[in-house]
């Protein structure tokens, strides 16, 4: 018989008992379905990561103190003359409580100095960033984050107003585009030296954003930095660092690697839902090939021969998996456009997920209907035509 | 047996089935002789449990003698794998049931297209003979009926169309009055006969004496013997 005789005679059974066949293919919509909608969203997460950490600047290596040690204003300094380095932004933060009026806000309280504004790749919308200010002068003034702004109401006409940061007013200069992630949004940027005499007191900082030059790489930048804070602390080779030096794509790649775990657990999650679909599809198979035995028997007597028998109800088991992949897809691509708006990235179509997708639901028909398919094959004509 | 008679298009010799039953053997049948010559119209008769059942499945290729000789249209059908058994029922064999036995969920085209579709005619061609058939028969009008919209008579010329489209020189019938009363059963009698006057060879396999009576030789079968078989009548030879 032709493909498509058999695909019609397929699909014709299908459609006989559709409520038997929806409850089969259950099982191959939700296994297909989550294969679609992971994998989507996790493209979708991954552009989504990278965009925000190349929004953050990719080129920026930045150093933190370990073990209770401290880097000085004087290490961000010497850092600063290294040939490869354009500008350094050191900073300290703190958590902090903000008040405006009767609202308040749980913020992060950064210092920092102007050089933040490229290293960190902050944009103000209303006002302006920290300026440069003269040696020793550390005015109370406050760059204020999205979210730390809508908790206070703060608005474009309250520039020049006054806040309180953990009781002691500042005056507001700027407010700050939304950013979304890695904290900007939550934080309050006050000049290093004010945070330094009013909020965290002390002379380190927690942290040191390098920005390199065009013409320098991070490797280079990195080796440099490294250097220069081995000899400035006294660290002989095989001791153990005081610092610890990280570029953006380290935190690219343990993203990555946290993201791929994830993958691996949800394509889990979708194999075994496939795999109970699959076993669904060849109990009800099963099920088919005894209720049709008199059938089967007709068949073989026209002249049917074992192998036309096969095909046929590989075809109907390939044609059931095929049709409940269609359906897994597209409540797949539903899932994941919701997942990424959610997630506030793109939402795309993958042409090859949908093929994979595809592919995977005809192979489970496939595999788990040889079985039905042969013992139907084997069925003794003369005992399938007797049978009642 | 005449020596001059043609090769039978039938022709079992010394043939004997015996299934397994539990610890008993059945002799279905216990060393059978039959010959058919291509044109007769003959029915093999007898009560249940005579092995007219089991000498039907030979005939129609659909199972093996225990011993003896079983030749379908010149086969040996014991040297013959499953394969080659499935085509030559296709090509040799067409079956009426007494139950009709249509294809389920298939219209009535559908099931006349099937046997050539097993044969590897291609869809159009099926379906033009599939076409001719059933309008000679009186169906042209239901070609896209179910089983379920016609009555047995007409399913059983549905069946009866079946097996005549392949143009198979052996149509074999089991009881195909069994469950139609009397005026549609002498139709199907009548379709029989029609189609051994075109030089078909037609067995009919009943219990009912009246029927049978239909047929040009009557072969009685009774627990796994032939009882008596007389030789094929002159009315055959003339056609």
């Amino acid at each position: 018989m032709s493909l498509r005789s058999l695909i019609r005679l397929a699909l014709s059974r299908l459609t006989a008992s559709p409520a038997r066949a929806a409850l089969t293919i259950l099982g191959i919509v939700i296994g297909v379905a989550s294969v679609v909608a992971l994998t989507s969203a996790g493209r979708g997460a991954t552009s989504g990561i990278t965009n925000r950490l190349s929004g953050l600047g990719g080129t920026t290596v930045t150093i933190r103190p370990t073990n209770g040690a401290a880097l000085t204003l004087d290490d961000a300094y010497a850092i600063a003359s290294l040939s490869g380095v354009s500008a350094v932004s050191p900073t300290v933060s703190s958590n902090g409580s903000a008040k405006f009026g009767l609202k308040s806000s749980s913020p992060t309280v950064i210092g920092a100095t102007p050089a933040a504004e490229t290293a960190s790749k902050i944009e103000p919308w209303a006002g302006a960033f920290i300026p440069v200010l003269p040696s020793g002068a550390a005015p109370r003034i406050a760059v204020v984050g999205s979210t730390v702004a809508t908790d206070l109401g703060l608005t474009a006409h309250d520039l020049g107003s006054a806040i309180s940061i953990n009781g002691v007013p500042y005056t507001v200069i700027g407010l700050l585009q939304q950013k979304g992630g890695f904290g900007i949004d939550t934080a309050i940027y006050v000049p290093l030296d004010t945070a330094r005499a009013y909020i965290t007191g002390g002379l380190g900082v927690d942290s040191i954003a390098v920005t390199t030059t065009p013409d320098s790489t991070v490797a280079n930048v990195e080796a440099e930095a490294t250097a220069e804070l081995h000899a400035r602390h006294r660290i002989g080779t095989g001791k153990t660092d005081d610092f610890t030096v990280t570029d953006l794509t380290q935190i690219l790649s343990t993203v990555t690697a946290v993201q791929g775990t994830l993958v691996m657990l949800l394509a889990g999650i979708a194999g075994i839902s496939l795999l109970v679909g699959g076993i669904g599809v060849m109990n009800i198979m099963l099920v088919s090939v005894r209720e049709r035995t008199r059938e089967i028997g007709v068949r073989r007597a026209i002249g049917a021969r074992r192998r036309d028998i096969l095909i046929q109800f590989l075809v109907e088991s390939m044609v059931l998996t095929f049709v409940g992949g269609l359906i897994g897809i597209l409540f797949g691509e539903v899932a994941a456009a919701i997942i990424a708006r959610i997630g506030g990235w793109e939402f795309t179509v993958d042409i090859a997920t949908i093929g994979i997708a595809t592919a995977v639901s005809v192979i489970v028909g496939v595999v788990f209907g040889v079985l039905p398919a042969r013992q139907a094959s084997r069925l003794d004509p003369v005992e399938a035509l007797r049978y009642e | 047996m005449s020596s001059a008679a043609p090769e039978p298009i039938v022709d079992l010799r010394g043939v004997v089935r015996h299934y397994a039953a539990g610890d008993e053997i059945v002799r279905a049948l216990d060393g059978v002789d039959i010959q058919i010559q291509p044109g007769e119209f003959v029915a093999i008769i007898g009560p249940s449990g005579s092995g007219k059942s089991t000498a039907m499945n030979l005939i129609g290729c659909l199972d093996k003698p225990t011993a003896g000789t079983v030749r379908v249209a010149g086969y040996n059908v014991a040297e013959l794998d499953d394969d080659e058994l499935s085509s030559l029922r296709s090509l040799a064999v067409g079956f009426v049931f007494q139950q009709f036995n249509l294809l389920p969920r298939t219209s009535v085209l559908e099931n006349v297209m099937a046997p050539l579709g097993y044969q590897g005619v291609s869809r159009s061609e099926a379906r033009e003979r599939a076409v001719a058939m059933l309008t000679r028969l009186g169906l042209g009008e239901r070609l896209d009926a179910d089983r379920t919209q016609l009555s047995g008579g007409q399913q059983q010329r549905v069946a009866i169309a079946r097996a005549l489209v392949t143009r198979a020189p052996i149509t074999l019938a089991d009881e195909p009055t069994g469950n139609l009363d009397s005026v549609t059963g002498a139709e199907v009698i009548g379709l029989l006969r029609e189609r051994r006057d075109e030089g078909g060879t037609v067995i009919l396999i009943t219990h009912d004496q009246e029927i049978a009576a239909a047929a040009d030789r009557v072969i009685r079968l009774r627990d796994g013997h032939v009882v008596t078989s007389p030789s094929a009548p002159k009315r055959g030879a003339g056609r």
